[in-house]
């Protein structure tokens, strides 16, 4: 078993490498799930899967390694895959030793639902395990799809079996995977959309990327407002009911056997957003104002605003971003003006429940910063925090007036992903 | 029960689960290796069933402990029973005992209300424990549970420590609403369960609806997987196609054409945003491709 072990061990090193965190309890794990479940191929990779994949994200990484490592073992050019040569074992890449596995006769259908099935599959009118069971022992699914897959390009059985195409074939089969398998709700597909594009820099954005990233939003969001409400419900906690603790002794016959507490009760928070969507602002701030709205319904009154040079109050209609009034877009930036146009409206826009949340670079074109309206702002709001999609290196470098602003804030946070404007959002509270 | 591979597929199919290959390993080794099974995925995917299927399967007792906001160990793990302790304390004070008398009744298994995480690991055999929607609880909670599943004993400061005869069978499920902690993700199997796929789906219903017309349960599965790809507030559950599948029967649908949708369509959808946007695109839905 010792090639065996090697070959899990430079599998779990794969997967380390594209990204995936694993434990050494976890690599345990998937010795134990391996020496359990067998190393036919299926019930091999779930075992694996279930073992070292703590999320469903990973799981195409998971798939492409599992398909490059265990590759089935190529033919040799010219040889008819015959009944003989059916057998479920791994070479090629790392893989054990082909005397390690099992090997049988084929049966004739694929392995179950999870196997990704040719695009000729034909749905089966019976349930699936009853044929499948045997199979499980004899052949893999992999194998099986192949077989057919080489048994449909050959025709008369003539062609010769390509082993680079049928590896292309299951590299394929393990990326369509979650489109096959999910057919349905597609939630782990869109979970591993969201991932990926959560960790892509504001910077590197294009419009396409800011598509992705409004179209995986909708979990984002999900999982923002559940967590900012936990936080603001939270925050409330913790004060003794004394009136229900008194009752509750009576019962006891006057021991205070049992403190009851005040019902969690959600802070009334009043949310103000500043966002500066000049055009290197522009995709970060529509993302945050978009995922702001979405917990809007967490707070007593929620109000968004976005700023160039002046300020625009900004809503969606039918998921576009509109501007009353509509915003000179090819203005220089002037985060002052906008400070002193705010100020002049404070006691109509901010109170002492209000939480102010700024995105921007605190790029002021060399005009005056005029943070000491940002702080005075502050003395009458609850708190500000700033969100900056700029990475630290390139704060208060040229134009930047950020270290001013930063002084006049309660807290400046790094968003230059999806996942820290996510972060920064529910600090809110 | 004998714990194999082909075991477990064949129990799950007895509890009529229909399953796929995924789910019965993570089932299997989350049995053989005796490791708690974390399920995540969508509401209404059927990651509860699972903990079912498994009782089922084992003829054992499950356990369900059903995790919210605020819950805290004294709800899942035991407390004392407060008025049988007062009780006894005051009929043994009229009787003339010594407190040391006293206190050894008062604190024995006798006046312990055993919450659910107790009953499971004082069973005196193997038990199913469910742990539904931990993602509802507190970090606080869930990182106690960490060292109720690593031991599977626990300290009553009173009575010593309580260690499970038989390792119960844990089961854990997480809708996301909150990302789990990493060490709470290591120490346990991960399965992730989502909405099934069209033919998946058809043979669920065709199983637990029987009476519904075969081209008709083929229709009902074919739709329900079109309407959950559109964005909704909530996709319509497993259940609520089985809920909208026994209503097509009652109701005597022969035929699931746009009109027989639009009536029926509140079985499945729960907020009107969602009926709203999915009646828009009936006649799409309704209309079987070639």
């Amino acid at each position: 078993m010792s090639g065996l072990r090697a070959a899990l061990l430079d599998f779990i090193a794969d997967l380390r490498t594209a990204g995936v965190r694993i434990s050494i309890a976890e690599s345990l794990d998937a010795m134990h799930a391996v020496a359990a479940a067998g190393i036919e191929r299926v019930p091999m990779r779930e075992a694996l899967a279930a073992a070292l994949i703590k999320d469903e994200a990973d799981r195409p990484i998971f798939d492409e390694i599992f398909i490059r490592r265990f590759a089935p073992p190529p033919l040799p050019a010219g040889a008819r895959r015959g009944p003989a040569r059916r057998s479920g074992t791994f070479g090629a890449a790392g893989g054990p030793n082909p005397s390690e596995s099992a090997s049988g006769a084929k049966t004739a259908s694929p392995e179950s639902e999870n196997e990704p099935a040719p695009a000729t599959r034909q749905p089966q009118a019976t349930d699936s395990r009853a044929k499948a069971s045997p199979s499980r022992n004899s052949l893999d699914g992999a194998s099986a799809e192949r077989d057919s897959e080489l048994a449909a390009r050959s025709g008369d059985g003539s062609s010769e079996y390509d082993p680079a195409s049928a590896r292309e074939s299951d590299l394929k089969r393990s990326y369509d995977a979650p489109s096959h398998d999910l057919a349905g709700g597609s939630e782990a597909a869109r979970a591993a959309a969201l991932r990926a594009i959560e960790q892509t820099p504001f910077s590197r954005y294009s419009d396409l990327e800011y598509e992705t990233a409004r179209d995986a939003l909708a979990i984002l969001k999900r999982r923002f407002r559940a967590r900012l409400a936990r936080r603001l419900k939270l925050a409330a906690a913790g004060r003794i009911d004394l009136r229900r603790t008194l009752r509750a002794a009576i019962q006891h016959g006057g021991s205070l056997g049992e403190l009851r507490f005040r019902a969690r009760r959600p802070r009334h928070l009043e949310l103000l957003i500043l966002a500066d969507i000049s055009g290197s602002m522009k995709y970060a701030s529509a993302l945050m104002l978009k995922l702001a709205a979405g917990a809007a319904g967490a707070f007593r009154r929620a109000r968004s605003f976005v700023y160039i040079d002046r300020l625009a109050e900004a809503g969606f209609e039918h998921g576009r971003l509109v501007m009353t009034p509509p915003l000179d877009l090819y203005a220089r930036s002037d985060f002052g003006r906008v400070l002193a146009e705010l100020t002049a409206r404070r006691a109509e826009l901010i109170s002492r429940a209000t939480v102010i949340v700024i995105m921007g670079d605190g790029r002021n074109n060399r005009r005056p910063a005029r943070a000491n309206l940002l702080r005075d702002l502050g003395l009458h709001a609850r708190s500000i925090l700033w969100l900056n999609p700029e990475a630290p290196e390139r704060w208060n470098t040229g134009d930047s007036a950020i270290g001013q602003y930063a002084r006049a804030v309660d807290a400046m946070l790094l968003a230059r992903n999806l996942r820290e404007v996510e972060e920064g959002l529910s600090r809110i509270g | 029960m004998d714990i194999t591979l082909e075991s477990v597929a064949a129990g799950m199919r007895q509890a009529r689960y229909i399953t796929n290959q995924r789910v019965e390993t993570a089932v299997f080794l989350a049995l053989a290796l005796g490791k708690p099974l974390l399920i995540e995925g969508p509401a209404g995917a059927g990651k509860t069933e699972v903990a079912k299927v498994i009782a089922a399967m084992l003829g054992t007792e499950l356990i369900r402990l059903q995790c919210y906001e605020g819950l805290d160990e004294a709800r899942a793990l035991y407390e004392w029973n407060y008025q049988k302790q007062l009780l006894r304390l005051q009929a043994d004070e009229a009787s003339g005992q010594r407190w040391e008398e006293i206190s050894e009744h008062l604190f024995s298994r006798a006046y312990l209300l055993e919450r659910p995480l107790l009953r499971a690991i004082s069973a005196p055999r193997k038990v199913v424990l469910l742990i539904d929607e931990i993602d509802k609880a507190d970090e606080e909670f869930e990182a106690f549970l960490l060292e109720i599943l690593s031991d599977f004993q626990v300290s009553v400061p009173e009575l010593g420590t309580l260690k499970a005869h038989e390792r119960p069978v844990v089961v854990l499920t997480s809708n996301r609403a909150r990302e789990l902690s990493e060490a709470l993700r290591r120490r346990c199997l991960h399965l992730f369960i989502d909405f099934p796929g069209i033919e998946q789906e058809r043979r669920i219903i065709e199983l637990k609806v029987p009476d519904l017309d075969a081209r008709l349960a083929a229709d009902a599965a074919r739709i329900v997987n079109a309407i959950r790809k559109l964005e909704l507030k909530k996709a319509p559950s497993i259940a609520e196609t089985l809920d909208w599948a026994r209503a097509l029967v009652r109701l005597g649908v022969k035929e699931l054409d746009t009109p027989a949708l639009r009536v029926t369509l509140g079985l499945l959808l729960k907020h009107e945003e969602d009926r709203e946007r999915v009646e828009a695109k009936s006649s799409a839905l309704a209309a079987r491709p070639r």
